[in-house]
């Protein structure tokens, strides 16, 4: 018999492995790759060569490579992702800090406003199995689903700041303004944060849709859904108790398996639209070439997507006690 | 038990009674797929885009590197369709060259992504045991980590190439692949036949390329095509993102210039609209095809 305690064990097991996979792609990518990491201060006169030689010595890149993997792993474990070369400073203060609060708060209210229209929309287009309101949807969903979000992005960019004045061209507060108080602050937070909130919003409910869409027909499909309806149950009480209940935990699943996709989506919104936060961070570490923070970052954002991915899991096995057995 | 009088099987008749099965599978297969007014529709789509790919050079009314063929930034006319770009490109031009490299790459990428994804999954889910789980695990970790972070790392280090581009897409979208076909995999390896060839001494490689694979290659196929969709979004993306080869023209590539160009601060819908629409549209034609294919190789969802 298992239970939710042994789940938890061994679903910690598999994400521990999980985190050694990781170091060891890190490894890979940052350390046999051909390309010395301290290579890029060469191009800079100013610094000098020793500087050059105590960085190879703490990264350990004179050492042999199985003593570097150790290093690496102990270095991940403590935290230990050395100095940014474009900002000097630690990378893991860069990381954690205004950057990522941006980052969350803008994911993470996109995935809640993309779940909750979608799904209005899915209870209409259910409902209306094959109307034409059920294909309007349909159509717009595979076409907001087969668009790329930058691009998305530019279009709103041009119809909302540039033609109508509307919202700012980016930028995630206004850097002149004098703000007055709190409320004034949030809201000019708020205004920026109004179009890369749509992009994001607009390429994840062509997805979600369509899951919660095929997933509400199935369900309505049921014995028990025709038994409610025989018992002469009012539709809404058939929808809201017998429907939607089990509709959710498709539902859940489809957010969780999605979160490191919606990222992707994030990384490119953020650079369309100078959002500060760890996407953008992550351009401006490519283009600069920035070396410990493109590892940093990598490493960070990674740990981040597989403990999210834990904790689902068990949410997951606490909402459907049928998972554990598997 | 071989009986005597039994025709002997010649390499001929092999081959011919293949091809007589696989024309009647392909006649079956179209039969659904005619029926599926979305999936023609898709086919329709990427036939005119394949047209356009392969006719660019005589299409285009300029060279596509020719500068100065008009004023910068000009807005779209009769002798410019599509505008100018910053450095008096013609803009019509740098779209039809950039069907070629979108459809190239996706479609090589989703190849070899699909190619590994398939060893991966067939091994996986037909030997089992410690290779399953490492195997799995690998899988599981690739598809937990955001893709776009791997790529745009892996692309900064290989440098930009556009052999570089494809080997990024592939080696880094086959994890949901290896996922479907494994599944796969494990309901076909219960099938009595598979029982027989292991006693009759057949080897495991032998039983998964010569029983398994062809089980699961309608999956895979289908599989594939909504893959090359997903690998034209990654290459627009990593060439949006300044990552593509300098020296193709892709349609992510044009919306990068317009993006370091200023071209959308100053409302320069021309340069932004065209490139979009084109890979929104390839895009979709893979996915209503993809679709198509997935609904005639998957028994469950087709409509009764």
């Amino acid at each position: 018999m298992s239970t939710l305690g042994d789940y938890i064990v061994r679903r910690g097991l598999q994400t521990l492995v999980a985190f050694f996979i990781l170091i060891t792609i890190g490894f890979f990518l940052f350390r046999v790759m051909p390309g010395d990491p301290t290579a890029i201060l060469l191009l800079n006169p100013r610094i000098p060569p020793e500087t050059r030689l105590l960085l190879r010595e703490r990264l350990g890149l004179d050492e042999p490579l199985h003593l570097q993997y150790f290093i690496f792993i102990k270095n991940f474990f403590m935290g230990e992702f050395g100095y940014s070369f474009h900002y000097g400073r630690p990378v893991t203060e860069i990381i954690l800090s205004r950057k990522m609060f941006n980052t969350i708060t803008l994911v993470g209210s996109s995935v809640v406003l993309a779940i909750a229209i979608a799904l209005l929309m899915a209870l209409v287009a259910a409902r209306r199995r094959g109307s034409r309101s059920d294909a309007g949807l349909l159509v717009f969903s595979l076409a907001t689903y087969s668009m790329p979000v930058f691009w998305l992005g530019m279009l709103l960019l041009l119809a909302f700041s540039v033609n109508l004045g509307l919202f700012p061209l980016g930028g995630t507060i206004s850097a002149t303004k004098v703000h007055e108080s709190t409320l004034d602050y949030i809201t000019d937070y708020l205004w920026h944060m109004a179009l890369p909130l749509t992009a994001l919003v607009l390429i994840q409910i062509g997805y979600n849709f369509l899951i919660m869409r095929n997933t509400l027909i199935d369900i309505s499909m049921e014995d028990y859904v025709t038994v409610a309806h025989a018992k002469g149950l009012p539709e809404k009480i058939v929808m809201r108790k017998y429907v939607l209940r089990n509709a959710m935990l498709p539902f859940v699943t489809i957010v969780a398996l999605q979160l490191a996709g919606i990222f992707t989506g994030a990384v490119l919104t953020e650079t369309i639209f100078s959002w500060d936060g760890l996407g953008l961070l992550l351009y401006e570490a490519v283009t600069t070439r920035d070396y410990p923070l493109l590892q940093g970052l990598f490493m960070l954002i990674a740990s981040a997507f597989l403990i999210a991915n834990y904790i689902a899991d068990i949410l997951y096995a606490i909402l459907d006690p049928r998972v554990r057995y598997r | 038990m071989i009986k005597k009088y039994q025709k002997r099987t010649t390499r001929v008749s092999a081959i011919r009674d293949a091809i007589i099965d696989l024309r009647r599978t392909l006649r079956e297969y179209w039969l659904l797929f005619s029926n599926n007014m979305l999936g023609i529709t898709g086919l329709l789509m990427l036939g005119i885009f394949v047209a356009i790919a392969i006719t660019a050079p005589q299409l285009a009314p300029y060279d596509e590197w020719e500068m100065g063929v008009c004023k910068p930034f000009e807005p779209p006319s009769a002798v410019h369709l599509f505008g100018c770009d910053e450095l008096g490109r013609d803009l019509f031009t740098l779209f039809l060259y950039g069907t070629r490299v979108s459809l190239i790459v996706g479609i090589v990428a989703a190849l070899i992504s699909t190619m590994i994804g398939g060893a991966i999954g067939i091994v996986a889910g037909y030997t089992g045991g410690k290779i399953d789980s490492l195997l799995m695990r690998i899988t599981d970790t690739f598809l937990s980590i955001p893709a776009i972070v791997l790529m745009i790392i892996l692309a900064a280090l290989l440098g930009p190439s556009f052999v570089n581009i494809i080997i990024v897409i592939a080696i880094l979208t086959w994890p949901p692949i290896a996922r479907i076909v494994r599944s796969q995999v494990l309901s076909v390896k219960e099938h009595p036949y598979i029982e027989a060839a292991r006693a009759v001494g057949a080897g495991s490689l032998r039983i998964m390329t010569r029983h398994i694979l062809p089980n699961v290659m309608p999956i895979l196929f289908a599989n594939m095509i909504l893959q090359i969709s997903n690998a034209i979004i990654a290459e627009a993306a990593l060439s949006f993102l300044g990552l593509g080869d300098p020296h193709t023209t892709s349609w992510g590539m044009i919306l990068h210039y317009a993006h370091v160009s200023g071209a959308i601060a100053a409302g320069y819908w021309w340069y932004v609209i065209p490139p979009g629409l084109g890979i929104l549209f390839l895009v979709l034609s893979f996915v209503l095809i993809g679709y198509a294919l997935d609904e005639i190789v998957n028994p469950r969802l087709r409509r009764a």
